[in-house]
């Protein structure tokens, strides 16, 4: 690969956030030994953050030190290239250090959000549940907008089994990211782990509705695909369970109506999957599994 | 007492699972048959590697690996998962749950914890967990066998005494994690082959 689409493709990671590590690390330093850093202009201080992360991750600290040794003689007591330094120091020293670390960082200044954030993870990591809960609490009241806070919450309390706060942390990205099916697919699995059916059945079909096609496509003609097809498969499940066990269509602990339709709803969700397994992908492979979802499906 | 064998496909699968997801707890079933005081673990069906902690498509994914593996005359008989950390072997509280309920339909379900620091030096790399005795759902625990799992004479072997070297081989160097799909995939693209991963061809040793 030459150096300029390894650059391209180490951009797009950044852009798009992902951790890809193992791809990072082999494409970054392949840049570095090609000496390809030397032409990026001000993105090569990006690149080498990232190439750092990454190396810290496959375990080649020396690769890490390297770049942080060139992060911070360009910018010398940086916050973000302090709290750079305490992931690398995460990853060799015991958490109990790292964790004086941050806090020294966060006595002279306060505002370092990803310090913050970094303490609260080593919490996470140490088992220090209830105090990376209240830290998190304290960090959200603050920061409210930061969605990452919210959704970290919500799978701390989901790990400890208490969904129905998990659910109330997601209630918060629901409302900073409105447009987000992600968000709310994931609260419709919260609400159903948490037992509340009425509810989760509710944001399965929100999640149909926010992804499935366009408008102007009838239902009918469209085949589901991706997040669709997981929501139908929700949707599904709460009629099966919500026809099994009458008395979950009206315990609902967030208040919300069980569905008028029911029957309806089932077969409109088993109609959708069984479309979504008889049509060719788009590269026109096959669904995989078609035989067992179609008696899944209409097994009672 | 039963003993288990765990085939050198399904030690693999469970280790290209793993590597797939190095930094996310992954989980998955176990298939196979029990025979004169043997269960027999042919191979595994992985499931999820993301919001491991919410059930309804556990719950899918599990009604679907079960339908699938009656349909090879299998039965589901246990639960593997890897944790995040390398340091963590503990089986998870939602591993506990799914554990029972396959034990509630076949009585000598197993569970396996992967040991992260033993994947990468090839090494085995699965910590047992049995529920204790007593009726009732007890805690599943740590078992330590005697010999210990994966020696010889154990209760507890594999098939193929090379597959945990091999299993690192086909990561580092074919990158065979890299076609390997779970059920997390599948729903994102219904043409990916969770249940058997055919395209992963595992060569037998």
């Amino acid at each position: 690969m030459s150096v300029h689409s390894a650059l391209e493709e180490l951009a797009k990671y950044r852009v798009q956030n992902r951790r890809a590590s193992q791809e990072v690390f082999e494409k970054g330093t392949s840049v570095l030994q090609k000496n390809g850093h030397s032409k990026m202009g001000d993105e090569v201080w990006d690149f080498l953050e990232q190439l750092a992360l990454a190396a810290i991750d496959v375990g080649r600290l020396d690769v890490a030190d390297q770049c942080l040794r060139r992060l911070s003689d360009k910018f010398p007591q940086s916050p973000r290239v302090d709290c750079l330094a305490g992931i690398r120091l995460e990853a060799s020293e015991p958490p109990e250090t790292a964790l004086k670390y941050y806090s020294e960082l966060l006595e002279a200044d306060p505002t370092n959000v990803a310090v913050w954030k970094r303490r609260i993870s080593v919490l996470r990591r140490m088992g220090q549940t209830e105090e990376a809960i209240s830290e998190l609490s304290q960090y959200l009241d603050t920061f409210y907008t930061d969605i990452e806070g919210w959704l970290e919450l919500a799978d701390i309390y989901a790990r400890c089994n208490q969904y129905d706060y998990s659910l109330q942390a997601l209630s918060h990205t629901l409302l900073l990211a409105p447009q987000n099916p992600v968000y709310v697919l994931q609260s419709a699995e919260t609400a159903y782990t948490a037992g509340d059916l009425p509810l989760s059945l509710k944001m399965f079909l929100m999640v149909v509705d926010m992804t499935d096609g366009d408008e102007t496509e009838f239902l009918a003609e469209s085949t589901p695909l991706g997040i669709t097809v997981r929501a139908w498969y929700g949707v599904k499940l709460c009629a099966r369970r919500m026809s099994e066990n009458p008395r979950v269509v009206t315990a609902s602990a967030s208040d919300a109506s069980p569905p008028k339709h029911l029957g309806l709803l089932d077969e409109l969700a088993t109609e959708r999957l069984r479309v979504a397994y008889s049509s060719a992908g788009q590269k026109g492979d096959i669904a995989q599994g078609r035989g067992i979802v179609f008696s899944w499906v209409a097994s009672p | 007492m039963v003993s288990y064998a765990v085939s050198h496909k399904a030690y693999v699968k469970i280790f290209l699972h793993a590597a797939k997801h190095p930094h996310r707890l992954v989980n998955g079933v176990l298939i196979g048959e029990s025979s004169s005081g043997v269960v027999d673990i042919q191979d595994v069906i992985p499931l999820l590697h993301h919001w491991t902690s919410l059930s309804p498509m556990m719950e899918i994914g599990l009604d679907l690996a079960k339908g699938y593996a009656e349909s090879l005359d299998l039965s589901l008989v246990g639960y593997y998962q890897a944790s995040e950390r390398t340091d963590d072997t503990a089986l998870a509280p939602v591993g506990e749950r799914v554990a029972q309920q396959i034990r509630n339909q076949f009585d000598d379900a197993i569970a396996f914890v992967i040991d992260g620091d033993a994947l990468g030096s090839g090494g085995v790399a699965l910590i047992p967990y049995l529920p204790q005795s007593g009726a009732g759902a007890t805690p599943w625990r740590l078992r330590s066998f005697d010999p210990p799992a994966f020696t010889p004479g154990s209760q507890i072997t594999l098939v193929n005494p090379a597959s945990p070297s091999h299993a690192v081989a086909l990561v580092r160097d074919n990158r065979l994690h890299d076609k390997f799909g779970d059920f997390d995939d599948h729903l994102e693209d219904v043409t990916i082959d969770w249940l058997s991963n055919k395209a992963c061809t595992i060569p037998s040793v």
